[in-house]
Formats: structure tokens, C-alpha cells, sequence
């Protein structure tokens, strides 16, 4: 074998080497998304019935807020009560507007026990929606200095 | 080319209301690139052996070494994709490796899963 070719076949096998080199490497990755259901309310509104037309009962009062939602379960549900019921005669309503897909019960009357506001709420998540307060009173119910309630929505998670 | 181990599990488990999950990071472990002698660059490319769910991304992003480029987050399928290039002749360098995983609200709920990645060194 002359020097020449003792060279070359040098050479071979150092190329080889390189190209042996190029290798891979494995990594396992775990993943995992649980079930979602979350809710915000914003605002604090305030309702102030202080009028009324001659021969009917005082003229309700509106507020509004907003609302925002994620979930990733399907026929989610919002509730909503209040800590304590409302003075007699006094009513405080609410209408939650629903998401994309999903139901609107309307305006429904506020008291400890929950109801259903929203139905259907399906994977998505949505925000800046409406809520509307309304407060209506008769006249029997008189006078009523300011008092609160704290509204609780809570968010039940479907499927 | 080597990695320091699997990183931890990512899991999702909440959202700000009105927006999607939040996702998840984890940037525990590394890679160790080593390249001939032979006068060429290289390149390291990712994949995934299997796609991941509807609506859930696995994004890579590998740090590179000195004289390389980053190409930065990579979302993983079971394409091989570039994550560094340039990598120089003779390098031998360990950098970060940083996982995200992302979902959308529609995406659902899913159970626990597994995916693994390869790593591989070639030439351009």
C-alpha cells in the first residue's frame, strides 16, 4: 500500500467518525389540563328607588356590571344568591348575559336560595359581558334607609 | 448530544376569567451539544413522536450555544423542526432547554399524557 493510499483511507475513517457523530437525545414530556371554571364580577353597583308615578308603585332602579368566564367543560352553570333575603316588598333582580352558546335565564328575582342563571356554558372563555341589576319596591314596603347584599355567582362545571 | 433528565410534569390547572388557561413553563433541564471537528455548522431540530390534542400547544425553546442562533419558540409536532442553527465545528456547550404548554378553553379537559421528544444533531 503506498503512502498515498494509506492517507486516504486515514482520511475515510476520520469522516466517518463524523458523521457518526450526529446523534439524538430523547426527552419525555408529562402534561396534563384539569378541569377550569372560573368567574369574575365586576362592580358594586348601587340601586336608589326615589320616585314614583302618581298612582303606581315606585320606579324600579337599574345598575349594571360585567362578567367574565372561563371554562373547559362543557354545560357549565352560573347561581347566584344573596346572604339574606330582601326586605318585604323589596325585590333585587338580576340578568346575567350569557356567553357564546350558552342560556340566559333572564331577569331573575335575588334571594338565599340559588338560581339558576346561565345554562349550557360550554369550553370557552369570554368577558366584558353584561349584567343587569334591577331594584323594585312597592309602596307598602316603605322606607328603606341603604342597607346591602353581597351577590354570590358561583360557577358549576359540567362535563 | 445529551439531555439532563425529563423535566417535570406541565399541568394546567386554572385561567383568569375571560381569558384562556394559563399556561405552564418549565426550564429544569438542558442539553449537551457536541460537534466534530469536520468544517462544517449544524443544526438541532425537535419533534414530538406524536401530535399533541386539539387546542394544546407544546412550545420548545432552545438556548444556544456560543456562535449559534436560536431559532426561539418552536411549537412541537411530529415535524422535525429547527431549534438552533450555526451551531459551530467542535463545540461542546450544555444551555437551557424551556417547555410551555398552552390550551385553549376548547381544548377540554385532558388527562395526563406523554409525549416524547427527540433531539438530533445534523448537518445543514
Amino acid at each position: 500500500m503506498t503512502a498515498k493510499r494509506i492517507l486516504s483511507t486515514i482520511a475515510l475513517v476520520v469522516s466517518a467518525a463524523g458523521a457518526a457523530s450526529a446523534q439524538t437525545a430523547t426527552q419525555t414530556i408529562t402534561f396534563q389540563i384539569d378541569a377550569i371554571n372560573q368567574i369574575a364580577f365586576s362592580g358594586s353597583p348601587s340601586l336608589v328607588i326615589n320616585t314614583a308615578t302618581a298612582g303606581s308603585n315606585p320606579t324600579g332602579a337599574t345598575a349594571a356590571a360585567t362578567w367574565a368566564v372561563t371554562t373547559n367543560q362543557t354545560g357549565a352553570k352560573i347561581t347566584a344568591s344573596i346572604g339574606s333575603n330582601m326586605p318585604a316588598g323589596l325585590t333585587l333582580s338580576v340578568n346575567v348575559t350569557a356567553p357564546a352558546g350558552a342560556t340566559s335565564a333572564g331577569s331573575l328575582a335575588l334571594s338565599t336560595t340559588a338560581v339558576d342563571l346561565v345554562t349550557s356554558i360550554t369550553k370557552l372563555a369570554q368577558g366584558s359581558m353584561a349584567v343587569s341589576y334591577s331594584l323594585s319596591a312597592t309602596a307598602a314596603a316603605g322606607v328603606v334607609s341603604s342597607t346591602t347584599r353581597t351577590v354570590t355567582y358561583t360557577i358549576t362545571g359540567g362535563t | 448530544m445529551a439531555v439532563s433528565g425529563n423535566p417535570g410534569a406541565l399541568h394546567i390547572t386554572t385561567a383568569v376569567p375571560g381569558s384562556q388557561p394559563t399556561s405552564v413553563s418549565n426550564n429544569a433541564t438542558t442539553y449537551t451539544v457536541t460537534t466534530p471537528n469536520a468544517n462544517k455548522t449544524y443544526r438541532i431540530t425537535a419533534q414530538v413522536n406524536a401530535n399533541m390534542p386539539v387546542g394544546v400547544t407544546l412550545t420548545a425553546t432552545f438556548a444556544a450555544p456560543a456562535g449559534a442562533t436560536s431559532v426561539g419558540p418552536v411549537a412541537l409536532d411530529v415535524t422535525a423542526r429547527n431549534v438552533v442553527t450555526g451551531v459551530p465545528k467542535s463545540t461542546n456547550s450544555t444551555q437551557s432547554i424551556t417547555y410551555q404548554l398552552s390550551g385553549t378553553a376548547a381544548a377540554g379537559v385532558i388527562a395526563s399524557s406523554t409525549r416524547m421528544v427527540t433531539l438530533t444533531v445534523i448537518t445543514p
